[in-house]
């Protein structure tokens, strides 16, 4: 602060202290909100006939696994203060297309490796442009984005590869005790990325960076590095999503992924992650994917059309921002 | 003033830029007549009618320091009206998705300003429920537009190289920057992207400003959808979202920093003409597709980095370690 007189510096903090008051009304707000909103939903959805069925709760955990995936990762690249990337969706196709070839060529184990290892460096380089000389997220992940899709076009022609016959073990595709093991994965993704959002120096370094870039680096945060932790855990995941859709379907496309970066985020800011950085957590992502999830199957079984899932969507989120606080500048 | 000041002065670079990517395919054509020629220039035109508009509403939200990203949903929301009233009456389909961008930008002004929410959120609730609409409103379907006389008028050549599609264009830039040249309105956008609290200090009424912004933003996406799915004869609800690479690409060529508070008009045009030449000019040359993807991926990354708050820190420190070593 530059103010001179003592009563300049009172008058800052008194400021401070009430956008504090109206920040903490407003989340408890936000809160309630998502409390009434939450029990609403659990009751309207408990009470569409067919819900319960097996089929459609079984589909739903599946398709959410893969977008909750991505969810995660978005997640860290969020509480970092970076908004969003709109490259992750494209990473998803990317990953897929060089597990493939990675297990045609190495074997299942290697492979699942390298798609892992693809996905955490590809992202991770974008968290070092955004991390080490402060490059706006929002240009490097659209710049990605372009690069990505470039790139893959040169070097695959065709457009789609297939895994070889009998490279991907059975296994991996069945349910473990009637659970798709794809939403396992996701469970356990969320639970990891929490465990280092809430357990680890880095989580505690990340949440520091995220809320105030200038106080964290004042203390002596290295914050290029937590930048680029964020986004090469945000890879890893994403590739996670990339790889399970390239085992489900024995092959891999640029198609795998079109949209996610939307639907992560839709699912980040529904569970309560304030877009700001510096706030939410995995386990609220969680709930956000699952939310939209419920949603959509809802839609479904009361007999509206798939469209009305992506417009019910844009209006939870739309809602959710405005509940949220933390909205200084971008 | 030289023609080299102009050139190489903060203004005169996006012109720059794209000399020097004329220049380059022409050397790289080689005299073939393959770049150099008037079926070039008319592809150029179409793919700058296409891009520009969009170019420019998103361009003068990140001249005020926000960032419009629900262009992308209200280009195919507003093909997607357009067509699906727009049938019998042309001019009703455009008006009716003019005025929902327009209406649509005024509303997320409002969102913004009121609630002092970032512009990136309220915006992306913005393209995910644009996004929905176009697709409850063509159920998924790419609809057929079937006034093709419509479409042939609008991609109908004009002196050989123009378009109604891209003389709507070049009116609209020469109409903006007319404003910025003859009003105060210019200098007061780019003192609100310059310093918010001074321009508020100053007298400039911000709060109309920005919702005017958004509405010229909304309307200019909308515009520019309405022409190209009126010209492909069709709209979709998908496969319209690689518009925001091109636009914010073009923005930042045209001189638009990150940070706000810079920027012209004419410079946004020259931007997103840059990206149009690049991509016809790559075309006709016999360039595949993806140089083109690698090229405006280059340009931006290059730019985000060059534009880091941080790169002059990092590299003052990269050169000390550099020193140390080289002397211990």
């Amino acid at each position: 602060m530059t103010e001179r007189s003592s009563g300049g510096q009172n008058y800052a903090v008194a400021v401070a202290a009430d956008v504090l008051r109206a920040r903490s009304h407003r989340s408890r707000l936000l809160s309630w909100a998502q409390a009434i909103g939450v029990v609403a939903l659990l009751a309207v959805t408990l009470g569409t006939p067919g819900f319960l069925a097996g089929p459609s709760v079984l589909s739903l955990l599946t398709t959410v696994s893969f977008i909750g995936c991505v969810a995660i990762g978005m997640t860290l690249i969020t509480i970092s203060g970076n908004i969003m990337s709109f490259a992750l969706g494209a990473t998803v196709g990317v990953t897929a297309m060089v597990f493939i070839l990675a297990c045609n060529w190495l074997g299942f184990g290697p492979g699942l490796l390298v798609g892992l290892l693809f996905g955490s460096l590809i992202t991770g380089l974008q968290g070092l442009l955004i991390g080490w000389v402060r490059a706006n997220p929002i240009i490097v992940s659209i710049a990605a984005l372009a690069l990505i899709y470039g790139v893959t076009q040169a070097f695959a022609e065709k457009g789609t590869v297939y895994a070889e016959p009998g490279i991907v073990p059975a296994m991996v595709k069945g349910k473990v005790a009637t659970v798709p093991i794809e939403f396992i994965v996701f469970l356990l993704s969320t639970l990891i990325a929490q465990f280092i959002l809430s357990a680890t120096r880095f989580g505690r370094n990340l949440f520091m960076v995220g809320s105030s870039f200038r106080a964290a680096e004042a203390v002596g945060v290295s914050t290029w590095r937590t930048v680029t932790g964020a986004y090469v855990w945000a890879g890893g995941f994403t590739a996670l999503a990339g790889i399970m859709l390239a085992i489900r379907y024995d092959s891999a496309n640029m198609d795998y992924g079109v949209a996610y970066d939307y639907d992560a985020i839709a699912a980040v800011l529904v569970g309560g992650t304030a877009i700001g950085g510096g706030e939410g957590s995995a386990l609220r992502t969680f709930a956000g994917a699952m939310v939209i999830a419920a949603v959509q199957v809802m839609l479904l079984l009361n007999g509206l059309r798939q469209e009305w899932q992506y417009l019910a969507a844009g209006l939870i989120v739309l809602a959710v921002i405005m509940l949220q606080t933390r909205g200084s500048g971008r | 003033m030289t023609l080299r000041h102009h050139l190489s002065g903060p203004h005169g670079r996006p012109f720059a830029v794209l000399l020097a990517c004329t220049i380059l395919l022409a050397v790289v054509d080689g005299g073939q007549g393959r770049f150099l020629s008037a079926a070039t220039a008319y592809s150029s035109l179409q793919t700058f009618a296409t891009i520009s508009l969009v170019t420019l509403g998103l361009g003068l939200t990140m001249m005020i320091r926000e960032f419009d990203l629900s262009v992308v949903g209200m280009y195919g929301m507003a093909g997607c009206i357009a067509v699906l009233t727009g049938t019998q009456h042309p001019w009703f389909g455009l008006w009716l998705a003019l005025g929902i961008g327009a209406a649509a930008g005024v509303i997320q002004g409002i969102i913004i300003l009121r609630l002092h929410l970032s512009s990136v959120g309220v915006t992306l609730g913005g393209l995910l429920i644009f996004v929905g609409i176009a697709f409850v409103l063509t159920e998924s379907r790419a609809l057929p537009y079937d006034n093709l006389s419509v479409a042939l008028a609008l991609n109908e050549r004009i002196a050989g190289v123009f378009s109604i599609r891209s003389i709507v264009a070049l009116v609209f830039f020469v109409g903006a920057a007319a404003i910025f040249a003859w009003t105060r309105l210019g200098s007061e956008i780019i003192a609100i992207g310059g310093d918010r609290r001074a321009a508020i200090t100053a007298g400039v009424k911000v709060d109309p400003l920005v919702i005017g912004i958004f509405a010229f933003s909304g309307l200019c996406a909308a515009l520019s959808g309405v022409l190209l799915s009126y010209s492909l004869a069709s709209a979709s609800p998908a496969g319209l979202s690689d518009v925001i690479a091109p636009a914010a690409a073009g923005a930042i060529l045209g001189g638009v920093s990150l940070g706000g508070g810079s920027g012209r008009p004419l410079g946004i045009a020259a931007g997103a003409l840059t990206l149009a030449v690049l991509r016809s000019g790559l075309n006709a040359v016999g360039a595949p597709p993806f140089v083109n993807d690698i090229t405006m991926a280059t340009v931006l990354l290059t730019v985000a980095v060059l534009d880091g708050p941080y790169l002059a820190r990092r590299l003052i420190l990269v050169r000390q370690r550099f020193h140390a070593a080289t002397n211990a």
